[in-house]
């Protein structure tokens, strides 16, 4: 019995640095960054209406920036006069404070565009200038800032910084995009720089990077302006680069999702959808099929099984590709927009404002369930974001939270 | 039997066209303003129109109308919101996308455009009070549908065709001309997805070519009729 006391002492001595380093981030497009919120119980239609409104906050200022919902209160960004704030609601929707972060973006498509990404008691934005900073996730009290300009030689992408940062560990990384300062890595605590990747060497293309865990490394891949990169976030040497073919290509927007071994893409232009295999230690890519019929722009896509799930851009069509060859094997009009998934549906929130809930039936999508969105300003660009069981769908000045469950 | 059949079908088709190619230009004129509600149009004084601009993006657009002649479109391009209107006497816009969101006046051939589309009864209602001219041209075709095409010269000089369906007697297109740097290119728009609203036929959707080439479409999900509408949001704001 001593003996079992013992073992199980040191077992939990001996695991509890790892689940002590273990880091909810709360972030982007659901915790794995993929679109996908792993919910359950939640409704299987909608009344023709669409689900009960709970609240709406109408005065978020403007932007297309999604909140993170942490366990006492929502952060999302938004501009209000040409400067951009991280703003907190309570739960039930009711405005907490404002924090100001820098000059936001006010050329074409003005407002905020990236999504707070928080870990436990701080929280990190950015703005559509390249203010990078690091806030309490409480008070919204500032704690350091950084420019990606003017610190790091960075250059705005003709529609501004669109980046939600990624963080792993005591690391914050972000993308400058200047001929040296492709990608950086700073002190999450302090903003110190930690490393400089030259990377591609060109500036940045709107996207969301995502980490892909490995035994040997873990990486960091992003898109610059025509390249897909793989950086090794312990050092920021670039691992592999990934060429986008054609003319005046700058939208790589979409978040890649990484799944057993084969990295996914849907870029707006470039190569479209594309689907990578990567070594088992991550050094080397090879291209597995490419599909530039997929040119889903900014709305995302969503791997279920077998199948990508995206919208078209040119085409305003939703699409579902299969993920052997790459073939489109079926559309369904619902204009163009964005596509999430929780609790085996799709949600999809279309730039004419109706969203939809659908059924990831292998090669088929089958609508169930959509109502058109009424409140809110301007574009129909937000990601939706799905947490204990409520909808999330900001439009402009509005925040609205449906009860999906 | 068959032969039968394509007989009377050819028969009933040539008398059918021989029957359009008939009617006069009143005639044709009678039977559009009472298939489009014309009769119904009268007791309206105000429109509403809201919906969605898809030019690339879909983007929120809100038209307002106010008899006779007063228009006001609020509408946005890359998320940027701008405006136009004409309260009757002066047509502006707003241009923010150039860097400059101040008022401006509206360059004169797209005034001429504004003001005929603020005509609130449409050019050919009453066409010879205000002045135009209206000529039956043809018969012609627009996309399947064979459609009476009419001529318009406008008071102020400018050329319009009103293309209307030859059997339901509604607007199925127009045609204008517009110069663009100094060429000068078709603009057609193609009117569709007609609903009846209080009695009134409006068009749902409205797709535009510019030069030929699909341009931008305008899709309504609420056309509201008589609703009260502040009449200074038709006059050019000083900032």
């Amino acid at each position: 019995m001593k003996h079992f006391d013992l073992c199980f002492f040191l077992a939990f001595i001996l695991l509890f640095p790892i689940i002590g380093s273990g880091q909810e981030v709360l972030q982007w497009s659901g915790p794995d960054r993929d679109g996908v919120f792993h919910e359950t119980g939640l409704m299987k239609s909608w009344p023709g209406t669409g689900p009960e409104l709970l609240w709406e906050f109408d005065s978020l200022g403007n932007g297309y920036s999604s909140p993170v919902i942490t366990k006492n209160n929502i952060l999302i960004n938004g501009e209000v006069d040409t400067v951009s704030y991280l703003f907190a609601l309570d739960l039930s929707g009711k405005y907490l404070w404002k924090s100001k972060i820098g000059k936001e973006w006010m050329l074409s498509y003005p407002g905020s565009r990236s999504t707070p990404t928080v870990v436990n008691d701080l929280v990190y934005v950015t703005t559509g200038w390249g203010q990078v900073a690091c806030l309490e996730t409480r008070t919204g009290k500032p704690l350091w800032s950084v420019n990606m300009v003017t610190d790091f030689h960075g250059q705005a992408p003709r529609f501004g910084f669109s980046e939600s940062l990624l963080i792993n560990g005591n690391t914050v990384y972000c993308s400058p995009g200047s001929p040296d300062t492709n990608v950086v890595a700073l002190d999450r605590f302090t903003g110190k720089i930690i490393w400089i990747s030259k990377g591609a060497g060109e500036i940045t293309s709107y996207c969301s990077p995502v980490l892909i865990r490995l035994p040997q490394r873990n990486i960091l891949v992003t898109f610059s302006k025509t390249n897909l990169l793989g950086v090794d976030t312990k050092d920021g040497k670039l691992l592999w680069s990934y060429k986008q073919e054609g003319q005046d290509i700058d939208c790589q927007v979409n978040t890649p999702v990484y799944e057993n071994g084969f990295i996914y893409c849907v870029a707006g232009n470039g190569n479209g959808a594309f689907k990578l295999k990567l070594s088992d230690d991550g050094t080397k890519i090879t291209e597995v099929w490419k599909n530039g019929r997929c040119d889903n722009l900014m709305g995302g896509f969503i791997k279920v099984n077998d199948y990508l799930y995206t919208s078209g851009y040119e085409k305003r069509q939703y699409y579902v590709v299969e993920t052997t060859g790459g073939n489109i094997v079926d559309s369904v009009n619902f204009d163009r927009g964005t596509t999430n998934y929780s609790d085996g549906m799709l949600y999809l929130y279309n730039e004419k404002g109706q969203v939809g809930l659908f059924k990831p039936n292998g090669p088929k999508m089958e609508q169930v369930s959509t109502f058109k969105l009424t409140r809110g300003t301007k574009a129909h660009f937000s990601h939706p974001v799905i947490c204990n069981g409520v909808m999330y769908i900001r439009h402009g000045k509005s925040l609205l939270a449906y009860k999906i469950k | 039997m068959k032969r039968l059949f394509s007989a009377v079908f050819v028969s009933l088709l040539l008398f059918s066209v021989a029957g359009a190619q008939d009617l006069t230009l009143d005639n044709i004129l009678s039977k559009y303003y009472k298939a489009m509600g014309y009769e119904n149009l009268q007791k309206v004084n105000t429109i509403i129109m809201t919906g969605t601009m898809i030019q690339q993006d879909a983007m929120p657009v809100k038209i307002i109308r106010e008899r006779p002649d007063q228009c006001f479109m609020e509408f946005d391009i890359q998320d940027i919101t701008a405006y136009q209107g004409f309260d009757g006497q002066t047509a502006w816009w707003t241009t923010p996308w150039t860097g400059n969101p101040k008022p401006q006046i509206m360059p004169d051939d797209r005034a001429k455009d504004l003001k005929s589309r603020a005509d609130f009864d449409g050019l050919l209602f009453n066409w010879k009070s205000k002045g135009h001219l209206v000529e039956l041209i043809d018969l012609d075709t627009v996309e399947t549908s064979q459609v009476y095409k009419l001529k318009i010269t406008k008071k102020d000089g400018g050329i319009e065709f009103f293309f209307i369906d030859a059997t339901k007697f509604i607007l199925l297109k127009r045609l204008y001309y517009r110069v663009v740097r100094g060429k000068e290119v078709a603009m057609e728009n193609y009117y569709r997805d007609y609903r009846s609203v209080q009695g009134v036929l409006f068009s749902f959707t409205q797709d535009t070519h510019f030069d030929g080439q699909p341009y931008n479409s305008l899709q309504f999900d609420a056309i509201e009729l008589n609703k009260l509408v502040d009449g200074q949001i038709f006059r050019m704001p000083e900032k």
